[in-house]
């Protein structure tokens, strides 16, 4: 049993749902507010990580992390060795792949709010800003939950990605799923069960607290 | 006071009105085109759903840019096209009750009601809610959410939620819709009391006669973008000039006629009415013998006696038969032909005195200056 | 009206026999070039198709085990196909090795480092913070550059700096992309077209690791056997032999 994986996969998904959630705030706060005409161009690009093959994502990035390519020899002055084969890296890329699971469900939560009660607030001299945290993301509590359990989620089972960035680093990037793949390939079928039933209940228990508390929300 | 004035002082104003010329066109084709002024009281915008009414309160409240115009609260301009100054929406210190009231439903009733007061601390904002509370008589329910007041104390709530920000203008759009009459007629009341003592112009919309006659110092008929009438309701309401401020105005009989006289000394002039042989007399217009006439009259203004009679002062005495008789809430509305069929509003009590029954035959007694002559529109 | 269906019946019968069989082989990544050659050159000689899908041994040992039909199997060790009869999945006979692997040391073209001048040294030198093998978990090359690692002393030392590829041909990639600085390889993926000019590779010395057999076996739920074994004696033949030597592969050990 790989206890280190697991807690690996959870850290990282945990780290990644909390990131996720600062940035992907502004960001659906833009795509459900903005009347921008080539929105719809921003949109796309966040909803990429949904239809792009992850192992597609994954080579992009190791290409991208390497040294021949501009971002990774930045990342190398800066840092001093690039960014594949790190948490770090796995960190970058995971934010990337979950992103949509992020913004979307937040989006739409913004969205759903009556736009009536953003005009009343302005009108009752409410700045665009604080008319979002005291009305719109009050009433958008479910989809906020939502999106942050599924990056989660989706952070926590994801395989393609890391398999192409994260080159199977005990500690650092093996990760609970790249693990059970080792096990299946090294034909130890016992142990990849074992592993797999634990990433199963794991994962069914954060959604089930998750889901216990955003009935209470619901309440409201 | 904050000046939000970009820079424009020639054209004061008092303290206490409300300038707003608008001209906003939607794709689609509509068009609003209004100049309006209201001082402080309550001046009501009249209309049919469509009529651009709304959208007057939008751009007063900034919620909407008008395409051209100005609008000016007291020495306050917040809006100029010409000197492109928009004061944006949180800086106007307009008061606006929406329609479905807008209120938030996460929170509780005094919470929607300080809600606009977070610049002021706790102790302010809590006596500021506890006034208006009080005033409104919502004092048992401030710690309810929405969804668990009634029509009446969510209204109650709106207005307050609005007024403690003590706005410079209140708007307020068709916000006795849904509540019954007593409710409506106590929420009036309270909005007078409030509005003795702060003076500020209030813009009401709404589409119902009742309302417009109950509330206005002021009425502004708005019709296709278009501002049809201002004035008092009871010029512009009860004697129409247009026949489309008639037809809002919910008058029962408009009629077709040909001008067959004019008495010019006496100030009147008989019209046949289009269709039959039924003549009336009508007070004198600037027309010729011959020429085509809209006569608008109200069901209201019509007298029905069941004998013949004597010594009336009213000219038109008009012979005919009850077609049908139906009571309407508290009132009585009868169809009576006389050759052409007139609409006559009765009390109950007068059709339990008069024992009146389909195929009566009555007499309708109509005054000259109940018969109000429509401008002619072009079609 | 009888003699017209007996004479379409037998006309199609006919064509049947006649149309060209096909047979699906799985073949273990590193063969990506050598096989997909001789499979080309077969089709040509004998009219019959042959598809390959490439990838590792492991992956492969396990569909077969749950299930997947394929009609040659082409490992990269010799213990995935003895596996697979030991379970009973493939006929016994059919097992043949057909050829030894090699690992070498990799560096991509524009590398300061002269493997030629350093060999293994290469590994330790300072400007390499990753060594890319495959996971000597499950593939064959990494059991081996783990060996010879091990073998020649440098486990210790270079252990933090490794990266581990689910394959050989991942390997390849994080050493191409440069996020690995050096790797241990394939021969036969070292001078693959599309590799060979990207990169220098070095021997690593064969008495530091167990050698490599590679052994093919037909599983007992191939669907076209007699096809299978005709594709095998091909691969037997001087002419397929050669394709595998200049591909990197050595000849399998002198049969007992």
């Amino acid at each position: 049993m790989n206890w280190q994986a697991l807690a690996l996969s959870v850290k990282l998904a945990f780290i990644v749902s909390v990131v996720l959630f600062l940035i992907g705030m502004p960001i659906a706060y833009w795509i459900a507010y903005s009347r921008w005409r080539w929105k719809f161009l921003v949109e796309s690009v966040v909803a990429l990580p949904l239809v792009l093959p992850p192992t597609v994502l994954g080579f992009y990035l190791l290409v991208a992390m390497g040294p021949r390519s501009p971002l990774g020899r930045l990342w190398l002055r800066a840092f001093g060795h690039s960014l594949s084969f790190t948490f770090e890296g796995l960190v970058v890329a995971s934010l990337i792949y979950s992103l949509p699971f992020t913004v979307q469900p937040f989006a739409a939560a913004f969205r759903s709010v009556d736009q009536q009660l953003a005009q009343a607030s302005a009108t009752l001299g409410v700045s665009r800003l604080m008319t979002f945290a005291r009305v719109i993301v009050p009433l958008s509590y479910a989809g906020i939950i939502t999106g942050l359990v599924l990056s989660f989620a989706h952070t926590l089972g994801e395989f393609g990605v890391v398999l192409m960035v994260g080159g199977n680093i005990p500690g650092v990037t093996r990760t609970v799923s790249i693990d059970i793949y080792d096990q299946v390939q090294s034909l130890n079928y016992v142990a990849a069960n074992q592993t797999a039933l634990l990433l199963l209940a794991v994962s069914f228990l954060t959604l089930s607290v998750v889901y216990a508390i955003n009935r209470k929300v619901w309440a409201l | 006071m904050t000046a939000d004035v970009a820079g424009d002082a020639e054209v004061s104003a008092d303290e206490g009105s409300l300038s707003a010329h608008i001209q906003k066109r939607f794709p689609g084709g509509f068009e609003l085109v209004a100049e309006l002024d209201a001082l402080a009281g309550i001046t009501v915008v009249f209309g049919r759903s469509g009529s651009g009414k709304t959208t007057v309160l939008n751009c007063v409240a900034g919620l909407l840019e008008p395409d051209a115009g100005r609008i000016q609260v007291g020495d306050r301009v917040l809006f100029d096209s010409e000197r492109n100054a928009n004061v944006p929406v949180a800086r106007r210190r307009v008061g606006y009750v929406f329609q479905n009231l807008a209120l938030f439903p996460h929170l509780t009733a005094e919470q929607n009601i300080t809600y606009g007061l977070s610049r002021l601390e706790a102790s302010a904002r809590r006596s500021l809610a506890q006034a208006m509370l009080e005033q409104f008589r919502i004092v048992n329910v401030a710690g309810r959410r929405p969804a668990q007041l009634s029509g009446g104390e969510r209204q109650r709530v709106a207005l307050a939620r609005s007024l403690v920000i003590e706005p410079q203008v209140l708007l307020l759009d068709e916000p006795l819709a849904a509540l019954d009459l007593p409710t409506q007629s106590q929420l009036i009341a309270d909005l007078r009391s409030w509005n003795r003592e702060h003076q500020i112009p209030i813009l009401y919309v709404t589409h119902s006669q009742r309302e417009a006659f109950a509330l206005g110092e002021r009425v502004v008929v708005l019709e296709e973008g278009k501002i049809l009438a201002q004035g008092p309701p009871q010029e512009v309401l009860r004697a129409p000039r247009q026949e489309t401020v008639a037809q809002l105005a919910g008058v029962e009989n408009i009629f077709e006629a040909r001008v067959v006289s004019l008495q010019e000394t006496l100030g009147t002039m008989t019209c046949r009415l289009e269709y039959s042989a039924v003549q009336l007399e009508v007070p004198l217009a600037k027309v010729e013998a011959g020429a085509t006439v809209r006569i608008a009259i109200h069901a209201g203004d019509i007298l029905m006696a069941v004998e013949r009679p004597r010594g009336l002062s009213a000219r038109n005495l008009l012979a005919g038969r009850v077609l049908s008789l139906e009571q309407q809430g508290i009132a009585v509305h009868a169809c009576v032909d006389c050759g052409i069929t007139f609409q006559v509003r009765l009390t109950l009590g007068a059709r339990e005195s008069l024992h009146l029954d389909v195929g009566r035959e009555v007499w309708l007694v109509i005054k000259t200056y109940s018969c109000h002559l429509l401008e002619h529109e072009p079609q | 009206m009888k003699t017209w269906l007996c004479l379409l019946l037998l006309l199609i019968s006919v064509l049947a026999w006649c149309a060209p069989g096909e047979i699906t082989v799985a073949a273990a990544s590193d063969l990506t070039f050598a096989l997909t050659e001789v499979a080309h050159r077969f089709e040509l000689k004998t009219g019959n198709r042959v598809k390959l899908a490439f990838g590792s041994s492991g992956n492969f040992c396990a569909q077969i085990q749950n299930g997947a039909t394929f009609d040659v199997f082409f490992s990269a060790d010799v213990d995935y196909p003895r596996k697979l009869v030991a379970s009973g999945l493939a006929v016994a006979p059919t097992l043949w090795v057909y050829g030894t692997g090699r690992i070498v040391l990799w560096v991509p073209a524009d590398s300061p480092l002269n493997l030629g001048k350093m060999g293994m040294k290469a590994l330790l030198d300072p400007s390499v913070q990753r060594i890319a093998i495959a996971n000597p978990a499950h593939a064959p090359y990494g059991r081996a550059a783990k060996a010879a690692l091990e073998n020649l002393k440098l486990y210790d030392q270079v252990r933090d700096k490794l990266v581990l590829g689910e394959n050989i041909s991942q390997t390849a990639q994080f050493v191409a992309s440069g996020n690995a600085q050096i790797g241990i390889l394939a021969l036969s993926l070292a001078v693959a077209p599309p590799v060979k000019d990207k990169g220098t590779y070095w021997e690593i010395p064969t008495d530091s690791y167990p050698p490599i057999e590679q052994a093919a076996i037909i599983p007992s739920a191939a669907t076209d056997k007699p096809l299978a074994r005709a594709f095998l004696d091909y691969v037997r033949t001087p002419e397929a032999q050669a394709i595998l030597r200049e591909n990197g592969f050595q000849p399998p050990p002198e049969a007992p």
